[in-house]
């Protein structure tokens, strides 16, 4: 069967179009982790999404939703948490990711179910995408992109320094926690689709790559999304021809893009000290 | 609105240490004011608090004519005030020079809007009077720190603002450099008629520049000028 005949397989269909949105609106939250250094926060929102899955699976109800549902709430309240509590995003985080880890595995001890079905929740298939994960994919990446397209400026701002952008007057901490919302809702959804394991193949991979090259932030959001289109369609593309599995073949390509743009990164010595 | 600072009895805490107990500053319209004091003195405190990002446990702070304690969002006051940060973190993704100074237009653009041509001239402008003009292109990360000391004076100068708070401008800079700044600040803030309040614990060099200054000791503040 030809690469072109597959696309005849609505499921083909559907995760082409979850490639052609996640590919380049989800890279562009990737821009926002490595600036605002949210990594360990998105490692907590992974653990607390397996924390609800695994309440799923012990409330016999659909493990992926309560995993969802439990990302967007966490989302929502780490941002004003860590700031009320003067603490860092980053120790906050690793409390949450410990503690939420720990709760899961009482739940799966306690309810006998066999671990690996619960870190399937972990792993998602985009190949088994429903009309409604596309519209879901479809409208998170509609908000980012016109997120970033009306807000801009108090985005670079914020990004830049978040000091700054609260000292010339812009509202700081409504956009801080803005981002770490949609960070969380990416997150959510990039599970079902790719799974949280392989989540970074979208989010930071493209965007890492991005900054390696670029000179400016608008530059830096253009190529992220370039590079997490190109490797999502390649690794698609690929993985049908040499038949292995698309999420591996996608981070596949991304870590080769990587690998090309930091031999031609710029020669920057004070910039390679932050890496 | 009056153009000024006023700090009364003013306490601040940070976990558990008193920094400020009881510090009584002013500072009148158009004066430039220095507080010296050894690291740790809370000089960095002092101007957080002025700035509405750290708030006192006791004591009354005015800025412009406005009661800090009785407005839940001050960026309409943070909009009139322009800040040199003593350290940025601004070396996470690369951004180059004017749009760094440009930045400081963006709290008075509003909220969605672009920035336009008039914006762009009050940044080359405030480039020009610091004397960066001629690395407007380059990355900022690409600086020395002086001259990215430079660039946040810049910023602070183009957002036009009507208080300016400078926090050890002169860090990163040799002995010549450290006049030459203390000459483009002082030159700035009698041109625009600015209040400023700078901080340094380097009192010999803010001494010919400055209308007041205070010593910030143990929690109290000293007028020795
Ligand atoms: N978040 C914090 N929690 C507890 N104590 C703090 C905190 N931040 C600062 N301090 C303490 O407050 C005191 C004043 O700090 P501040 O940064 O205002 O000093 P400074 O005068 O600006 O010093 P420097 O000249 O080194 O910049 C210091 O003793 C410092 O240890
Ligand atoms: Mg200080």
């Amino acid at each position: 069967m030809s690469w072109i005949q597959t696309l005849n397989f609505p499921f083909m269909q559907h995760a082409l179009i979850a490639i052609l949105f996640a590919g380049i609106a989800f890279p562009m939250i990737g821009v926002f982790v490595l600036s605002l250094n949210l990594i360990p926060l998105r490692f907590a929102m992974m653990h607390v999404a397996l924390l609800g899955g695994a309440i799923g699976l012990f409330l016999k109800v659909d493990p992926l939703l309560l995993g969802l549902l439990f990302c967007i709430l966490s989302s929502m309240a780490l941002g004003p948490i860590s700031e009320k509590m003067k603490l860092g995003v980053g120790i906050l985080s690793g409390y949450f990711m410990t503690l939420t880890l720990a709760l899961a595995f009482i739940l799966i001890y306690k309810a006998d179910i066999h671990v690996l079905e619960a870190f399937n929740i972990l792993w998602g298939n985009i190949l088994s995408l429903t009309i409604l994960d596309l519209i879901i994919v479809g409208l998170i990446s509609l908000m980012i992109l016109i997120m970033v397209f009306l807000f801009f400026k108090e985005i670079q701002a914020i990004l830049y320094d978040r000091e700054i952008a609260l000292a010339v007057g812009l509202p700081e901490k409504l956009f801080y926690y803005l981002i770490i919302f949609m960070l969380g809702l990416t997150i959510a959804v990039s599970m079902r689709m790719i799974g949280a394991l392989l989540i970074d193949a979208f989010v930071l991979l493209p965007a890492m790559a991005a900054t390696l090259i670029s000179r400016s932030l608008k530059q830096t959001f253009f190529f992220s999304s370039l590079f997490g289109l190109l490797s999502g369609m390649a690794g698609l593309y690929l993985s049908f021809v040499f038949d292995i599995p698309t999420s591996s073949t996608i981070i596949l390509v991304a870590s080769l893009i990587i690998a090309g743009c930091f031999l031609f990164r710029r020669r920057l010595s004070g910039y390679e000290k932050v890496r | 609105m009056h153009h000024s600072i006023e700090l009364a009895e003013l306490y601040v805490r940070l976990g558990n240490v008193s920094v400020l107990q009881g510090v009584n500053i002013e500072a009148k319209p158009c004066e430039f004011i220095s507080v010296v004091g050894a690291n740790g003195a809370g000089k960095t405190t002092l101007l957080k608090v002025v700035n509405g990002i750290l708030k006192p446990s006791q004591g009354r702070i005015t800025v412009l004519g406005y009661n800090l304690s009785h407005y839940k969002n001050l960026n309409f006051l943070r909009k009139e005030i322009g800040v040199v940060p003593q350290k940025s973190n601004s070396n996470r993704f690369p951004i180059c020079v004017e749009e760094a100074v440009l930045m400081g237009r963006y709290g008075k653009i509003g909220l969605m809007r672009r920035p336009k041509e008039p914006d762009w001239d009050k940044a080359y402008e405030a480039m020009k009077a610091v004397g960066i003009s001629q690395f407007s292109k380059k990355l900022v990360p690409e600086l020395s720190g002086g001259e990215q000391q430079k660039v946040a004076l810049a910023r602070a100068i183009a957002q036009e603002p009507l208080i300016l708070l400078l926090d050890e401008p002169t860090t990163y800079l040799d002995q010549e450099s450290r006049s030459e700044i203390m000459e483009i600040i002082h030159t700035i803030h009698h041109q625009r008629e600015l209040t400023t309040l700078l901080v340094s614990h380097d009192d010999q060099l803010v001494e010919q520049y400055s209308d007041k200054i205070y010593l910030l000791k143990e929690g109290k503040g000293y007028l020795i000028k």
